[in-house]
């Protein structure tokens, strides 16, 4: 299933896991994420934060995590879902780890709203059997929930904002990531990259792909003069 | 293969489960690798394994997911399984959760009696002894204790309404755990409306027998509570099946409890002969709380986290959230997940810097242009009329209670709230707030805009 290319097919996507999600100034969004997938600590966690902070890589994290501990998880893009209607949402209740990940995308309408509270009541009835675990770009106050319901329920979570990383801290993002494909960024090369290109975390991991791929077809490590070639080339 | 579920059939519950089935470890480890990590995550995570006597049946939380991954992933999952169970075990995919029955396992080990096709377990820890009781919610607590020492009998149904997130909820299942207590086999089913709206829709697309089986089941509990019945509005055939049930609980006397946002007469979308039957038993409200009891519930829940929260910050923190019980938690959480995370102590500024962007944010949302246009919306005058200098008692009174809430909700000054109303001056705002205080007390007229204009301000 995966495309023809030999260099990738030799290597697994990295996956979104707690290792390889550089902490930065976010260390204790994290540690609650962790907490979450354990079943512990708050039934209901806001995670919010601008496009690219790593929402849903962390809320993956947390249900990879819990599944390796045996405990069932679920992980939904709301955005994908959106126009399928709130069907998927109905009995979730007892999957003790629930994601939702981009709220914005939902928020404002009516159906998906009404099965947002009932999600909500349900979990809360089950106590500690149930953790959800809801992503957004913005806070629980500034985001466009019509349902007064829904609102005050969004503020009873722990609200928790990803704050996006500084210029060391994409390069560190995107060095660990190397790491985890098994390859070597050098801290030069992740500085160069930071100057030349475009800036935000997923264009950078795409690049960090393409680097890979490169780097593996002509052998070479990810040199300065090696990584200029092929910017200039593409 | 072909999926065995019914909608009354929402969870599985069997004692010797082997989860974590070897077999399905392998697929799942090479459907990984076939799939994008955003497939596998949603689609393929959830589904729970149980292996048992030659079978493997996957569960998928819902309907949906179910039939998502019987379209998209079942050929490839039958193919992985015949491969690594070398062909000696049958598949099948249905709607369940091999968790639910843990879930359900309340604190001293036996499985609660809530264990029905519908409806959901009672939180253990909503109970009397954590409701903290102040003026804004006497009344309907000691309402919800005769209720529970008299199911059927006291008051029925008990119809609890206020705003939302001021512990309705917490009294209902308050009711319903004394009730189980005072009688460990009492049958209490806890509901939200919508749940009971889906279930019902999905009984009737089972059939008559389906639908036979949801009137019998709900028809035999001792106490039915359900929540936010405000969501019932427009559903006619929900209405009807309710209606009937309803009855049938009443005239057998087992108890009804209901929760809604606003009082019945009030719930646009519902049926007359609803709203007057909701009135049959007690209707009793739950007000926002008063400063005093949002100090109480901030050292209560601190109390209950085991963090010692110091009396100033309890005041700071309830005197800053004044919306609901359910904003007054999160902000306290914040707080104490802050403190535990830096391990800091909780002091006033801890907490000031902990709620910087929650109290930011709420600044944002209530000013002073923004206080004029909902009173002089509620009023139904025009915003110019406030800053004007008429003087008639139809324009007046908005006026007074206009400048009152905006020393109450904003940090402005007299002089800034005084010149932000057509330039008056600040003896003006600071008597408004008096006259506005005494008529809370002698006209309860007033009292309710008053106490309708803050919530819908602060909410």
């Amino acid at each position: 299933m995966l495309p023809p290319q030999l260099p990738l097919a030799l290597r697994l996507a990295p996956e979104a896991d707690f290792a390889t999600y550089w902490e930065g100034p976010n260390a204790q969004p994290v540690a609650a994420l962790r907490r979450a997938a354990r079943g512990e600590g708050e039934r209901l966690v806001y995670l919010h934060g601008p496009p690219g902070s790593g929402k849903s890589h962390l809320l993956q994290a947390a249900c990879r995590a819990a599944t390796e501990a045996g405990r069932g998880a679920l992980w939904l893009p709301l955005a994908e879902l959106a126009d399928g209607g709130p069907a998927v949402l109905a009995g979730l209740e007892t999957v003790p780890l629930v994601c939702l990940d981009g709220m914005e995308a939902v928020a404002g309408q009516a159906a998906w709203e009404r099965a947002l509270v009932a999600l909500a009541a349900a979990a809360a009835a089950q106590g500690a059997g149930a953790t959800l675990v809801l992503a957004a770009r913005a806070a629980p106050g500034a985001l466009p929930v019509a349902l007064p319901d829904l609102r005050s329920r969004l503020g009873w979570g722990l609200v928790l904002r990803l704050r996006p990383l500084d210029d060391a801290g994409r390069a560190a993002a995107l060095r660990l990531r190397a790491a985890a494909r098994g390859f070597e960024l050098p801290e030069e090369t992740a500085a160069y990259l930071l100057r030349r290109c475009p800036r935000d975390p997923a264009s950078l991991f795409a690049l960090l792909d393409r680097l890979d791929r490169a780097s593996l077809a002509a052998r070479r490590r990810l040199t300065i003069p090696f990584v200029r070639g092929l910017l200039e080339r593409a | 293969m072909t999926p065995t579920h019914g909608p009354w059939r929402r969870t599985f519950r069997e004692d010797h489960l082997a989860v974590n089935s070897p077999v399905w470890k392998h697929c799942i480890s090479r459907l990984e690798g076939e799939l994008t990590e955003q497939q596998f995550n949603t689609w393929i995570r959830p589904l729970q394994a149980v292996e048992h006597r030659g079978t493997l049946r996957l569960l998928a939380p819902n309907r949906f997911v179910l039939d998502w991954v019987r379209d998209h992933f079942l050929d490839r999952i039958a193919e992985l399984v015949e491969q690594e169970g070398q062909g000696g075990l049958r598949l099948c995919l249905e709607v369940g959760s091999s968790t639910a029955a843990a879930a359900a396992r309340n604190g001293n080990g036996r499985i609660a009696r809530s264990e029905a096709p519908w409806g959901s377990a009672l939180n253990p820890d909503y109970t009397f002894e954590t409701f903290v009781e102040g003026r804004s919610n006497q009344l309907a607590r000691a309402a919800s204790i005769q209720v529970a020492e008299n199911p059927g009998r006291a008051y029925n149904p008990l119809f609890i309404y206020g705003g939302t997130g001021l512990g309705k909820t917490h009294l209902m299942h308050a009711v319903g755990n004394l009730m189980r207590r005072l009688d460990p086999d009492a049958r209490v089913v806890y509901l939200h409306s919508e749940r009971f709206v889906e279930d019902m829709i999905k009984a009737i697309q089972g059939g008559s027998e389906a639908i036979n089986r949801f009137k019998r089941f709900y028809r035999s509990v001792d106490a039915l509570l359900i929540d936010d019945i405000q969501f019932f509005a427009g559903k006619e055939r929900s209405q009807e099946e309710f209606f009937h049930t309803f009855n049938a609980l009443l005239e057998s006397q087992q108890q009804v409890i209901l929760t809604c946002d606003r009082y019945p007469k009030e719930v646009g979308g519902l049926e007359d002969r609803l709203k007057s039957r909701f009135g049959w038993g007690l209707t009793v409200a739950v007000e926002p709380p008063e400063l005093e009891t949002r100090v109480a519930i901030l050292m209560t829940k601190a109390q209950q986290a085991g963090v010692e929260l110091p009396h100033e910050v309890a005041f700071f923190i309830a005197k800053r959230i004044r919306s609901n019980i359910r904003d007054l938690e999160g902000a306290l959480k914040r707080v104490i997940a802050n403190a535990h995370f830096t391990g800091r102590p909780i002091t006033l500024d801890f907490a000031k810097e902990a709620l910087r962007d929650l109290l930011a944010l709420q600044d944002k949302l209530v000013t002073i242009e923004n206080i004029q246009r909902t009173v002089a919306e509620y009023y139904k005058i025009r915003v110019s009329d406030l800053t004007s200098a008429r003087r008639s008692r139809s324009i007046t009174r908005p006026r007074q209670l206009a400048m009152a809430l905006a020393k109450e909700l904003t940090s402005h000054s007299l002089p800034e709230i005084g010149q932000a109303f057509g330039g008056r001056d600040h003896t003006t705002v600071l008597h408004a707030c008096r006259k506005v205080r005494e008529l809370r007390e002698s006209d309860p007229r007033i009292a309710e805009d008053f106490s309708n204009l803050l919530r819908i301000l602060s909410s």
